[in-house]
């Protein structure tokens, strides 16, 4: 089965000899131990806010506010906050800084639920984001380095998934038997063994060059605005963007259309439906981001990124048909191998195509501003048709926009896996 | 089917809402006062009324309705509707319903539980059409008047 290796294109004259890092186990249980309180943390903002603030009193346009001014700075902070990680000398202290920011602003919304301070605080949390996630990823490739790194994070999508699914179950606990207020004091307590974790992590054992994807780095010549221009002319870092742009088109406002559909239709078993949408696919990524990851380095990116988007066709097209809330829950297991492929494979093509330029994290924070630009247009969109032409045309639609993705990266993604590699001779 | 188009589509009535005679706090409203320049002022005692917006909606069965988030008013200041925000999980999947002024009972606003009641059970508000801020809004009125709104309803004629 000679799965045409004619694609592969050599993005840069790769095939170096690596040699594998070997850190230590402190660190990479560190790291496991990090990425999963992250996650743990992170889980209190998103929607809940809303039902926080409602619960105060605000009215729905404050509300509307923060939320919107939250999401522009995320997308405003994604850029600078790779660059940022790009030009810092200790990834852990950025990561550290970050974090301890998210955890004040969790507090500081538990306690002073006023305006000025939340507005602060949405702001405070989303350029902190902007800055973490980029961060995560520079520690794991710095760790690791390029061979090891699908594996890496694979293993970080899980340990991530499996926080975000726990916190959302025990957030939900808390919610309900203590107070909304609760949720927010858990989410600052979760930053202390956070830090506990990325203590852990030996800095030495960071190689800071390696974290930037700068190992083969000539010397810098400190003409930024054209490294970020070559970076973006590099045509499979501009093809993944734009698709990428389009998966979340598709993706981000499935899960909000349907989890309204199954409280319409399911009474008082919603919301344990709705948890189950949520946890089911975190449940998935957990399961087979560490193969996905794995598969990655043998067979290649590309066969992976195509199963990612042909699981978001699948799951937009049945979303279309199906009507029994049970199944939709059932369907939902198709997000998390998405995601889990997605979210894998995106970190690791842009590690592929920045290796040897220093700018791993700024492509990130790129990358990151094409999701964030897709994820808004698609709660537009879809909202839109949802309230002219009904859920299904929603969904209709987001399938749609799935399969566009799915037909450009088909038809346009080369494979970016170093010729190389780990993997057999083709 | 009774649909009345207009600033409101308010299904009415009274049919079935015997059992939820909502009892109204002792206090009068103040009278309005005359061209004097000195507006009067009137002390409520916190334990016979309370701000509305963000309290949370119980059903008779005490199941969890969601929150208040708006309160509708007619032209003549009358209060129409109340907004809750229902169902969902962390957030994901509510749904802002319209429910009659009439199915709500405050009387347990300024104890200690400090919730709105709601004579509806969640079966029956489930369906409802969602209310959305700028269009016609349909209103979900007592026990006995909930049919007349299918999830559906195609012949929502803009109100302009």
């Amino acid at each position: 089965m000679a799965h045409a290796p004619n694609r592969a294109i050599a993005v840069e004259p790769a095939p170096v000899h690596e040699p594998q890092p070997k850190p230590s186990r402190a660190s990479l249980r560190g790291l496991d131990g990090f990425v999963f309180f992250v996650a743990d943390v992170q889980t209190g903002f998103g929607p809940f806010i809303a039902v926080y603030l409602t619960a105060q009193a605000w009215t729905q346009l404050d509300i509307g506010v923060i939320l919107s001014v939250g999401g522009l700075a995320a997308l405003a902070g994604q850029i600078p906050g790779g660059a940022i990680v790009d030009a810092a000398r200790s990834e852990r202290m950025v990561a550290g800084i970050a974090i301890v920011l998210i955890g004040l602003s969790a507090l500081s919304l538990a306690i002073w639920p006023i305006y000025p301070v939340v507005l602060a605080a949405a702001v405070v949390h989303a350029l902190a984001s902007c800055a973490l996630g980029p961060a995560m990823a520079a520690i794991s490739l710095g760790l690791v380095g390029h061979p090891g790194i699908g594996e890496r994070l694979g293993r970080n999508a899980r340990f991530a998934s499996i926080g975000n699914g726990m916190a959302a179950g025990a957030m939900g606990m808390a919610g309900y038997l203590l107070s909304n207020r609760s949720v927010f004091i858990v989410t600052a307590l979760l930053v202390i063994p956070a830090l506990l974790m990325l203590v852990r992590i030996r800095g030495d054992e960071i190689d800071i060059a390696r974290a930037h994807g700068g190992v083969l780095a000539a010397p810098r010549t400190g003409r930024r605005l054209s490294d970020l221009w070559h970076l973006g002319a590099q045509r499979p870092f501009l093809v993944l963007a734009a698709g990428i742009a389009l998966f979340h088109l598709a993706n981000a406002s499935m899960l909000p259309i349907m989890a309204r559909i199954v409280t319409t239709r399911a009474g008082d078993w919603a919301t344990v439906l709705i948890a189950a949408c949520i946890v089911v696919p975190q449940i998935m990524v957990a399961l087979v981001s560490p193969w996905v990851g794995r598969q990655a380095q043998l067979i290649g990116r590309r066969p992976l990124l195509i199963l990612a988007l042909s699981a978001l066709v699948l799951r937009g097209a049945l979303f279309t048909f199906v009507r029994d809330p049970v199944l939709l829950v059932i369907i939902q297991a198709l997000d998390g191998v998405a995601a889990a492929g997605v979210g894998v494979m995106v970190p690791l093509v842009v590690a592929d195509v920045t290796r040897g330029t220093g700018h791993f994290n700024l492509a990130l924070g790129m990358m990151g501003t094409a999701i964030g630009l897709g994820a808004s247009v698609s709660t537009t969109v879809s909202g839109y048709i949802t309230d002219h032409y009904g859920s299904a045309a929603a969904f209709a639609g987001l399938a749609f926009a799935a399969a566009l993705s799915l037909l450009w990266m088909w038809s346009m993604m080369p494979e970016t896996r170093p010729r190389a590699g780990i993997a057999p001779e083709p | 089917m009774t649909l009345i188009f207009g600033l409101l589509v308010a299904t009415s009535a009274a049919a079935g809402a015997a059992d939820i005679v909502a009892q109204e706090s002792p206090p009068t409203t103040p009278p309005q006062s005359s061209p004097a320049p000195e507006p009067s002022a009137v002390v409520i005692d916190k334990q016979y009324a309370q701000g509305l917006l963000g309290k949370e909606v119980r059903s008779a069965a005490n199941e969890d309705m969601g929150r208040v988030v708006d309160v509708i008013v007619d032209r003549s200041g009358g209060v129409r509707a109340a907004i809750i925000d229902f169902g969902g999980f962390l957030g994901v999947g509510s749904r802002k319903i319209a429910v009659d002024w009439s199915v709500l009972n405050f009387s347990a606003i300024a104890d200690k539980r400090s919730v709105v009641l709601l004579a509806l059970t969640r079966d029956q508000v489930k369906a409802a059409p969602e209310y959305k801020d700028g269009k016609p809004i349909v209103v979900l009125g007592a026990a006995g008047s909930l049919n007349p709104l299918p999830p559906l309803d195609p012949d929502q004629r803009p109100a302009k």
